[in-house]
């Protein structure tokens, strides 16, 4: 009785305090929802839309009121940040202060909130209601909080694997860059499968290169080349001496007898002429100007030896067999002329006569040249047939963007720490970020560097549904038998046209149609002295010095196999009306602006005065409706012309030179 | 008896004085780098980030006439009669409708020479609303 009285009172007292907390959690509770920010917000959107839109209009979008939630199951996401952002997919609201106003762009109508949401490009936490916890800002503990539209590219490319996606330039330039760095050489990168880097072949370049000149260029490419692929790998000066003694032995393949070569007979003012002529830069450079799928050649006389040029000059081909140079029907004399030109032209040095190579006697330190060259990678890009490529030596970058930031080392950089800011570091200073890197230093603008990594941020862990995902497209090798295979195996016509998409890029016409687009005949005669059809265009077709057989069996292949029936089917009676109709549209067009007709005109787009003996009618008809498809980021506009107006200029322009005057313009200027 | 009250003011003032300075972020704030990079990349040209989206379609469709700073002075240029206008010349008539017209259907449509030809089938509306904003950015860039 006694305990009983005692406790009574105590227990009241903690019942009557802990109902008292209970009441006071819970009305906190309810006034906290009450006033949560979104509420607040969702009144103010209220008192907005009135001055917005007219009553009629309020009763027909309906309420505002309460959470909105966007549900995606197969991206495992929910945003809910249409609670606040109320008028983001009604363009009443352009203008509106945030967060209320339209979504900029139009973006939403090829990304609808209902199937994208928001944090899919965005990023942030979707199912936060106030706008701390949604990460607008970066956040402690968030690992993604809102990118900034500077970064938002990166988001793009997660669904976005084409090289080039709409509306993300830097994203495109930074998969350029990598693509043309050969990142993928020795990390796993997912969305460049199946692409290929390849440093030149190392099997003969103790017959290739000047040791003084693999010094310099082992301790820092770019000394040599600025805009050298090849990066530094901070070799000391021991590593140096043994690689350089490795590869100087490696003389596999003999290059051709060079011996009976008369260098006091050259004439360098006809391999001058040559140069030009065969339009050496199209794809090499010279001070800074010309193409870049070949070496520079600024300073070739420093770099190789006379013999080892004039051998692979004249046959390309026995020297590396994977170079995309072609090999050119010129005469043992005429590459005389061309060597002792470059070497006049383009080296420091006096080179009369030419020392047999260096021979490397000491086999420990060739030895241990060859430790160096695996130990680094060095065979992940360069062919060198003692030794096995031992696939990628770098880490696989497959998930790159999910890495959690307190994992990786950011070295004494002073510099938050999120994944973004791990991979620009990397690529632009690898050795700096705390742990040894053998990873070497390309130098990289910080524009390009950010560019780079913009794409590597990309690169998600989880892969995204199919159905969200637009893949790069992987082309079917294209390699012809026969005669013709032959000839583009010498001409290496693959180095820069393609074929559905394999081969190069260096040429505006691909072989896809070629024999519906151009007529026969202009083939046959442009390969034998091909000239320039776009005069702004720097990067020509070579003058090969091909046979006339050559040419014919070439163009009777294109003209066989490479044609699209629906060009052909094209009706090409025209009436001298049709013609003198699309002569006035040519004018009233202003087609005159890019295109040159006789002396008159633009010179973007081609020369037309020979058009009717160059392409095929049905063909100008398909490109003047619908350039873009094509060719996408064309200079040629889409007119949006009427199917009459199109074969109205078809037949003016086909009418342009006639058949009988069948000669391909341009000659062998430069 | 007084001090228990005290201690317990003091507590609550400390913890209302430490709260915020728990959620604020250290007073040096760390870099950004690559957000850095790209900002000082389009800030080259003084431009906003919808302005340099612009510059890049303006110097692969545009500049060829119109130069790649927008003077007028393409290498195609000299090849027009009336040759292209200088965009950075401050121009109050050339308005965000005016540019976007004539980038979507030609100057023909504003009773101009046609040589400048319609991109609105070519380009995206975003494309083209990109390049409004760059083009406009080009007669402030030399007003101020």
């Amino acid at each position: 009785m006694e305990v009983k009285n005692t406790a009574a009172p105590r227990l009241h007292i903690v019942f009557a305090s802990l109902g008292l907390a209970f009441l006071l959690i819970f009305s906190w509770v309810l006034f906290h929802e009450g006033s949560a920010e979104w509420r607040t917000l969702q009144a103010r959107f209220r008192r907005l839309e009135v001055t917005v839109k007219n009553p009629h209009q309020i009763a027909q979008t309906g309420s505002v009121a309460g959470l909105h939630q966007i549900w995606m199951p197969d991206l495992g996401r929910v945003d809910r940040c249409g609670t606040c952002h109320l008028g983001i997919d009604d363009p009443a609201f352009v203008g509106a202060p945030a967060p209320f106003t339209t979504h900029p762009g139009t973006w939403l109508s090829t990304h609808p909130t209902d199937r994208f949401g928001c944090t899919t490009c965005h990023d942030g936490q979707g199912q936060a209601t106030d706008y701390a916890n949604a990460a607008h800002q970066p956040q402690p503990f968030v690992s993604r909080s809102m990118r900034p539209l500077e970064t938002i590219e990166a988001n793009c490319g997660t669904c976005h694997r084409a090289f080039d996606p709409p509306d993300a330039p830097r994203l495109a330039e930074g998969r350029r860059l990598i693509a043309a760095s050969g990142c993928f050489s020795c990390h796993e990168i997912p969305g460049f499968e199946g692409l290929k880097f390849r440093g030149p072949d190392l099997d003969s370049i103790g017959y290739k290169v000047r040791p003084a000149w693999l010094t310099v260029w082992l301790t820092d490419p770019k000394s040599y080349l600025p805009q050298s692929k090849m990066g530094n790998f901070r070799l000391s000066p021991d590593e140096i001496g043994s690689l350089q003694a490795f590869l100087l032995s490696q003389r596999a393949r003999v290059p051709l007898d060079s011996t009976a070569v008369d260098w006091k007979k050259a004439d360098t003012s006809n391999g001058r002429a040559l140069f030009g002529e065969l339009r050496c830069v199209s794809c090499h450079a010279v001070n800074g100007r010309g193409g870049t799928m070949g070496p520079e050649l600024t300073h070739i006389g420093d770099k190789v030896r006379r013999d080892w040029l004039f051998a692979y000059l004249k046959d390309p081909h026995a020297v590396q067999a994977d170079t995309p140079m072609p090999q050119y029907r010129v005469t043992d004399d005429q590459w005389r002329d061309v060597t002792a030109f470059l070497f006049s032209e383009y080296s420091s040095g006096n080179v009369d006569s030419e020392s047999p190579p260096v021979a490397y006697q000491d086999a420990r330190l060739v030895a241990a040249g060859r430790t160096v060259f695996e130990r680094r990678g060095c065979p992940s890009c360069h062919h060198l047939a003692p030794i096995k490529d031992s696939g990628r030596i770098g880490p696989s970058l497959a998930g790159i963007a999910d890495r959690d930031p307190d994992d990786l080392p950011f070295g004494s950089n002073i510099v938050r720490h999120t994944t973004d800011n791990y991979i620009f570091l990397k690529v632009i200073l690898p050795d700096t970020l705390g742990l040894p890197s053998s990873m070497p230093t390309f130098g990289f603008t910080p524009a390009d560097a950010a560019k780079i990594a913009l794409a590597l941020a990309s690169i998600r862990k989880a892969d995204l549904p199919a159905s969200y995902v637009l893949r790069r497209p992987s082309p079917a090798p294209f390699a012809p038998g026969g005669k013709f295979g032959a000839l583009v195996a010498r001409y290496r016509c693959l180095s820069c046209h393609s074929v559905r998409g394999f081969g190069g890029d260096l040429s505006t016409v691909p072989f896809d149609r070629i024999g519906s687009q151009l007529q026969r005949e202009y083939v046959a005669k442009f390969l034998l002295n091909p000239g320039a059809v776009r005069v702004s265009v720097e990067a020509r077709m070579p003058v090969f010095h091909m046979l006339p057989d050559e040419a014919a069996t070439i163009a009777d292949y294109f003209s066989t196999v490479f044609l699209d029936d629906r060009l052909d089917a094209y009706d090409t009676t025209f009436t001298a009306a049709d013609v003198r109709r699309g002569e006035n549209l040519y004018g009233q067009l202003g087609c005159q602006a890019c295109h040159q007709l006789g002396t008159a005109g633009g010179y973007v787009g081609p020369e037309l005065s020979g058009t009717g003996a160059r392409l095929k009618p049905g063909w100008i008809a398909a490109w003047l409706s619908a350039p873009q498809l094509y060719k996408p980021g064309t200079l040629q506009p889409d007119y949006g012309l009427s199917a009459a107006d199109a074969r109205a200029l078809t037949a003016y322009l086909a009418s342009l030179g006639g058949r009988s005057a069948a000669t391909p313009q341009g000659g062998n200027a430069r | 008896m007084s001090a228990r009250p005290l201690m317990l003011a003091a507590g609550i003032a400390m913890a209302v004085v430490a709260a915020p300075g728990c959620r604020s972020r250290p007073a040096s704030k760390p870099d950004d780098l690559l957000l850095n990079a790209i900002r000082a990349d389009e800030q080259e040209g003084n431009l906003t980030h919808v302005e340099s989206q612009g510059k890049h379609l303006f110097l692969h469709y545009c500049a060829t006439c119109h130069g790649d700073e927008g003077r007028g002075d393409g290498q195609n240029a000299s090849n027009l009669t009336p040759p292209p206008p200088d965009l950075t010349a401050p121009a109050s008539a050339r308005t965000a409708a005016l540019l976007k017209k004539v980038i979507i259907e030609g100057s023909a449509s504003v009773g101009r020479s046609p040589l400048s030809p319609p991109w609105g089938r070519s380009l995206s509306g975003q494309e083209i609303d990109y390049l409004v904003a760059y083009c406009q950015s080009l007669s402030r860039r030399k007003a101020g």
